[in-house]
Parts: C-alpha cells; structure tokens; sequence
C-alpha cells in the first residue's frame, strides 16, 4: 500500500515542493532578462499588472527610461504625445508611462517604492490633475485596483518609524485592499503605531516579498497588451522628419481642427459623440459642476508623500499642472476662481519645499487645440509639455536643494481654505 | 467569514486536501465514519454558502426541507396507493422553486430571484429523479438521512454531475476494497490535476485573456451584414473552448473528490469533439444532464405518446419529443429567446440527424463511408455544435440589440 501511495502522491508532494521553493527563493534565476522590445511595449501599455510590478519597471528604467507619473491622460496618444515625440526625434530620454485612470498620489507613492534605486538621483515627470484633489480624495476602489503587495511588502521592509510612513501605513489602512493580507495588515497597524515590526512579522514578509517577486519575474511579462505601442508608430508617421517647433505647432492646429469639428466644447469629435452629446441636448451637465472643489482634499497630503519620496531619493522631477478646456468650464459651471486657488495652494506645497520645475498650464484652457477633451492634454498641450521636458530631460540641470515639512500632512493643511494661504504661512514659519 | 466559489482558488484546494485526509486513511482501513462526513460536508457547505452569501445559505436550507418533505412525503404516500394525479403533483410541486428561480430574471429586469442559490437546478434534477422512481417502484427503500446526503454531498451541490439515488446509495453504503480505493483515489488524484489543466489554465486562457479581446473587436466591427463580422467568428471559438474547458474542469474536480471520497460519481464529459453526429455528441456532452432528460423527460414522453397512440408513426413520436425535450433543456437554462434557441436548434439538428441516418441506412451502397467522410463528420458536428454555442453564449443578443 505504502508503495502504491507513494507512486500516487510523491509527484503531487514533489512538485508542490518545488513550486514553493522556486518561488521563496530569495534569488532570481534566468527570466531576469526584458527585451528592448518588451520594455518599449510596456513603457506606453498602461497596464494594471506593470505599475503593480516591479521587474519590467526596473529593467527599462536602467535602460535609459524616465518615469513619467500620471493618470488618465497617458492614454491620449495623439503625435505630439511625450512617447511619441521621444520616440520620432530619437531623444535621448524614453517616457515609461506610470499611471493610468483613477491612479492617483497614493497609487504613485508605493509605486516608487520597488523602484528606490532607480529614482535616485535621477530626474521624473510628474502630471499633478487637479481633479484628484477632491473632497474624499483618491476612491477606494480605484486604489484597490492598483493596489499592488508586492509595493507594500516591500515598503515594509524599508520603512521609517517617521511621520511620513506613519501617515502612509494610516491612510493605507483606511483602504479596504490592505485587508487582502491579514499578516500585511497587521504590520501596517505596527507602523501607523509607530512601532517596529515583531521578528515574526519581518521573516513573514521578506518570505512574501520573495514570493511575489518570482511571481512578478515569471508572469507579468505575459500578454502585455500591445495596442498602445501600435497606437504610437502609427502617430509617429504623422510627424515631420525633422522637429521644427513651428511645423509641430502648425500640424497640432490643424489636427486639432480636424478632430474637433464643430461640436460646442471644441473638443474630439469622438469623444463629444460617445459621452456627452446626448448630455448636452438633454442639458442634464449644464452647471453640474458649480459646487465642486478641489481646495481641501486629503489629496494634498497624499501628494505630499510623493514629495517626501522623491526628496529621499533625491530625484529631480518636473511637475505639470494641466489646463480645464475653458468653454466645457463655464458651460459645467465649474469655478474659475477656485481652480486659481488650487492652482496657488498646489504652488505653495510645492515651492515651499524646493521643488521649482513647474510647467503650469491651468491658464491654457482657452488656446484652441489645447486639450483634446475636457480634461486631458491634446495636440498642443502636448506640445507645450514637450517644449519643457525635452530640455529638463535630455540636459543636465542644476542640483536640488528640497526642504521638507511635515505640516503638509496635517488636516489643517488637507483642509486650509486658500484665502488663508498666507495667514497660514505666516503661523508655521 | 472565509468565503469561496467551489473549487475557485488554491486556499480551497488546500482546505479540501487537509479535509480528506483523514477520510482517506479511514477508507484505506475499511472504515466509512459517517460522522465524519458529515462534518466536513458541512464545513465545505459552510464556504460556499455562508458569509456575504448567506441570504443563498438560507434559501438552501428552505429548499431541502421543502424537497425532503416531499420526497419523504411521496415515499411514505407510495407505499399504500398509486395514484397518477398526486404523482404529477408532487412533481410539480418538487420544480416550482426552480421554475420560479429561471422565470424571475425574464419577468423582473434581469434581477435574480431571492430563493435562488448556487445549484438549484442540480438538486431539482436529483428530487425528480428520485420521486419518478419512486413511482416507478424501482425505488423501495427510501431513506431520509440518505436522500440528505445524497442531496448535500458537497463535491457535487453546486454543478452536478447528476448522480443517481440508488447508484449514490450503492457506493455510500459500503466500503471499497483497499485495492479497488487505491485505483479510485489514483483516478481522483489524476482527474483533479487534469481539471487544473483544463480550467486554470485552457479556460483561463480562452475566458479571460482572449474572449474579452474578440469582444472588442466585434463590437468594433459592427455595422457589416446582420453585424457580423470575422472576430465574431473568433468570439465563437474561443467561447466554445471556454465553456467546454471550464464545465469539463470543474467537473472533473467534482469527480476526483467524490473518488477520493469512495463514491464513484459519473463522468459528465467523454471526448465530445470527437462525435460524429449530434446524437452521438449529446451521449458524450454533459452525460449526466442529457442523460437525465432521456430516462426522465424522453422516455416518458415517448411512452405517454405511444401509450395514448398520439402520432401514427413512430418516427413523428421521436422527433416531436426531441423537439420538446431540447426546448425544455433550453427554457430549463432560462427564460431569454437565446436560450430557447439553442434548445430548438438542437431539436432540430437532434430530427435531421436521425432523418439522415434513416436516409443513409436505406442507400447503403451509394453513400460512401470511409476516412474522409468521417472526419468531415466530425468537423461538421463541432463546428454546428459551436455555432450552437454561439447562440447559447448570448453573444448575438449583445452585437444585435445593445447600442
């Protein structure tokens, strides 16, 4: 019987062994190497399973890739898009787009974290939308979407016992994907108490984190999508053969009035079609947007976690603010005021604390062309982004000087009102 | 409150391996502990059926105690009398909660019942079946705690294969030889590891990466002749494979643990593809269902048709019962015309078919048979029997009727 047993189950028994040991073994073996073109597929395919991973991100970044951080408006690919100028114009930098719909500060943060090495001392893009500072900041299902263990576990065997990963483990556990590992979340509780972890805890984590890297060396490579990187050589060819800011521009127009047509809000035709025309008629959007801020949000700490990593790792990035097309604006009823405020309680986070590469458009909505639809870069918005990250990136720049200020993570700052900006500054001088 | 799909994940694989164990060593040694079962039964019960889906445990737990009242109540009635008209009744009193379960979504904007749970159907089929032959009187000793685990044996509540009262008491009863049980937990263990094939990865890869990319693309090209276009075709394949590979895996689980359990449950699929006829496809296709409607829906039909000397000729008995047989099986997998469809253009393939094989029996010497024809055969019953799928997957209704 023993014998017969053992022809049974021994293949089962040996296998699971192996399979546990392949994927706990601290080491990687073979499947390390990316391709060129499994880098340059993953740098612009927006994918859920690259920004959750680690091993794709790493190999392109050390292959002269930049992290360009962002949302939603990645995936306007038209020609004058970064990745596709970068790639026509054979700059010497490539875009790898971090980001996609609903990723926002809090996503990016542990995002950095498996790529530490990378970001050190090395220069970002980073896209700031203002529709993420909004009263409940980032949705918690948007979050849990792109919520990656991997990140944590691996944040969490680096952290700090300071105010900053005090306030990331806090906000984390406000989030229902922290519960998706009942060990994961009871480290977090340790870390949002200020504690360290028990040894348990450590060996516990570092045997996940080993767990979860294999996983991501073996299988995030598989099936990336592919469309994004067709989307991009097939705008490429609309380019001229030789950059002329002028021609790009002319181009930009005359795409843009192309695309756009005749509809109200001078925006892709196709967009206009597919989600608001039937609004309009109806007039159901008309002043739907009156009362809406983006003033006090728990955004603005989340951000500030961003901040803080970058300034940890010395990464010298350039930040964008884009515009709101500006008749979809005023037809939304959406506060020109309040988008000044944000506008400045944004600069002062930023300023404050020594970041001074900003490209902010949010006084652009009015130039024709600018965005290709309500919210997002287009045509020539895109080519104003370029005209400043093709000279922050492809020269060198000056070295940075952050200081750092935890009052950013106070509710006080979450909720100040920026009418009181400069009272505010005074009192925490 | 841990809560799974059966079968859904490597945590219940894990909880389901360390919950055999003991009952494995029992068997080897000669020892059935019914206690046992039960226990772990209820654990796996438990899983599927509690937590957030607890609203489905409880309607569960009302449907058996209705549909052993039943059962139990026509057990003791059919000791003493025989009476057709309480016999229907009781039929028809053992399928309300399903009829009610399939005809609330047509009637309610798609909502789901709420005495519905995760394989009503499956137990329907098995109350049925074990009052029809309590009727037929092959059924004579009907036990209550048996017919409860018979209903309630947990690799099989969710989605059959159907067993049978009597074949499921036979095994239940004893005990397999050592010998004869280390065969069966070989096959168990085998059958387990090819469903791991089959539906983690072949149904993953057609479900999941490719069935959704093919949606795309078909609801892109819309606009051409009926709004088909080639990925529809694509659609149509990769749904097939998907479908097969996903109830064939998920079967094939069902049947390994009940192995490993000592009961022998039946195999629901047998090489399907390789039919040659539409006949032959629904002998080796879901067996436990189709199997099911011909001892309980056919046959009888057939009989009461003959019996009352409705049609003259036999043949028109045949094909007007596979007719309502297949429409049956079709409003049985609910209440939208796709389904009910698919069930007609079985039926009807089910009446050309045998027309065809009466046609080609009568011209024996003029109808070549070789290899050639054969394979066309083959080809020709999957490809139909996809294109049925395609029906059946709802798909057209999508690409037809929504903006």
């Amino acid at each position: 019987m023993a014998k017969r047993l053992l022809r049974i189950f021994g293949p089962l028994i040996l296998a699971a062994i192996l399979v546990f040991a392949v994927l706990a073994m601290p080491v990687n073996v073979g499947f390390s190497h990316v391709s060129a073109t499994k880098e340059k597929q993953a740098a612009v395919s927006l994918s859920p399973n690259v920004l959750r991973g680690k091993h794709i991100k790493e190999a392109a970044l050390k292959d002269g890739y930049v992290p360009f951080f962002g949302s939603s408006e990645w995936s306007r690919i038209d020609p004058m898009h970064p990745s596709v100028l970068a790639q026509k114009y054979k700059r010497n930098y490539r875009p790898f787009l971090l980001g996609a719909r609903g990723s926002q500060s809090l996503t990016q943060y542990f995002v950095m974290q498996n790529i530490q090495g990378e970001l050190r001392n090395k220069k970002a893009v980073f896209v700031i939308s203002p529709q993420w500072f909004v009263k409940d900041g980032t949705r918690k299902d948007a979050f849990g979407y792109y919520y990656s263990q991997l990140q944590t576990a691996e944040w969490l065997t680096h952290f700090r016992t300071d105010a900053i990963d005090r306030y990331a483990a806090n906000r984390l556990l406000q989030m229902p994907a922290a519960k998706s590992d009942h060990f994961i979340y009871a480290a977090l509780q340790r870390v949002a108490d200020g504690k360290q972890l028990t040894n348990y805890q450590r060996f516990y984590l570092q045997t996940r984190k080993n767990m979860l890297t294999q996983e991501d060396q073996f299988f995030s490579g598989i099936d990336l999508p592919s469309r994004n990187l067709s989307r991009v050589n097939q705008q490429a060819k609309q380019l001229p053969t030789h950059y002329s800011y002028s021609a790009l521009d002319q181009l930009g127009g005359r795409l843009g009035r192309e695309a756009t047509g005749d509809n109200p809000f001078r925006i892709s035709d196709k967009f206009y079609k597919q989600g608001l025309k039937k609004e309009v008629k109806t007039g159901s959007l008309k002043g739907f947007q009156k009362n809406l801020s983006y003033t006090k949000s728990p955004e603005f700490a989340d951000f500030q976690l961003c901040l803080d990593q970058f300034s940890r790792l010395n990464t010298n990035v350039l930040f964008i603010i884009p515009p709101v097309n500006s008749r979809w604006q005023k037809y939304t009823g959406l506060s020109e005021t309040m988008l000044r405020q944000f506008d400045q309680k944004i600069h002062y986070q930023l300023q404050s604390q020594g970041f001074n590469n900003i490209v902010d458009l949010s006084d652009k909505g009015d130039v024709p062309y600018f965005t290709t639809d309500t919210i997002h870069l287009g045509w020539r918005g895109w080519l104003a982004v370029d005209q400043r990250v093709n000279p922050f990136l492809s020269k060198s720049q000056p070295k940075t000087h952050y200081a750092m200020n935890d009052k950013f993570y106070s509710k006080t700052w979450q909720q100040l009102s920026p009418d009181d900006l400069s009272q505010y500054e005074q009192n925490t001088k | 409150m841990l809560s799974f799909e059966p079968y859904g994940n490597p945590t219940y694989f894990a909880l389901l391996g360390v919950a055999l164990l003991p009952l494995m060593i029992g068997l080897l040694y000669g020892k059935r502990s019914r206690l046992y079962e039960t226990l772990i039964s209820v654990f796996f019960l438990l899983l599927t059926f509690g937590g957030p889906k607890w609203t489905q445990g409880v309607a569960l737990i009302i449907y058996i105690l209705y549909e052993v009242a039943l059962t139990w109540g026509y057990a003791v009635y059919r000791r003493q009398k025989n009476s057709g008209p309480v016999f229907y009744l009781m039929v028809i009193l053992a399928i309300i909660p399903l009829t009610i379960v399939k005809v609330t979504p047509a009637v309610d904007h798609g909502q789901a019942s709420l005495i519905g749970f995760l394989g009503v159907s499956y137990l329907t089929f098995r109350a049925v079946q074990t009052m029809m032959e309590t009727r037929d009187g092959t059924l004579k000793n009907y036990s209550l705690m048996t017919f409860l685990q018979f209903m309630l044996f947990f690799p099989t509540i969710s989605s059959g294969p159907i067993d049978r009262y009597r074949r499921f008491e036979k095994d239940y009863r004893s005990v397999p030889s050592r010998e004869k049980y280390l065969g069966m937990i070989q096959k168990g263990v085998r059958y387990i590891f090819v469903g791991f094939l089959y539906k983690f990865i072949l149904a993953y890869y057609f479900g999941t990466m490719l069935m959704p990319k093919l949606e795309i693309m078909a609801m892109h090209s819309r606009g051409g002749f009926l709004n088909l276009s080639w990925p529809v075709l694509g659609y149509m394949y990769a749904y097939s494979a998907d479908l097969f590979f996903d109830f064939a895996g998920y079967s094939l689980f069902a049947v390994g643990t009940s192995y490993i359990m000592g009961i022998e449950t039946p195999m629901n699929f047998n090489q399907p593809w390789k039919s040659p006829n539409i006949k032959d496809f629904w002998n080796r296709w879901h067996i436990t269902l189709s199997f099911w409607f011909r001892d309980f829906i056919y046959m009888r039909l057939v009989f009461w048709f003959m019996k009352h000397k409705v049609f003259k000729k036999p043949t028109t008995t045949a094909n007007v019962t596979y007719i309502i047989n297949m429409l049956i099986m079709g409003f049985w997998h609910g209440v939208t015309w796709y389904y009910i469809t698919y069930g007609l253009f079985h039926g009807v393939a089910l009446v050309v078919n045998d027309a065809w094989l009466r046609y080609k029996k009568k011209h024996r010497e003029s109808i070549p048979h070789n290899g050639f024809t054969q394979a066309f055969a083959i080809f020709l019953t999957a490809n139909m029997v996809c294109f049925s799928f395609l029906i059946f997957s709802g798909f057209l209704d999508k690409i037809w009727f929504t903006k």
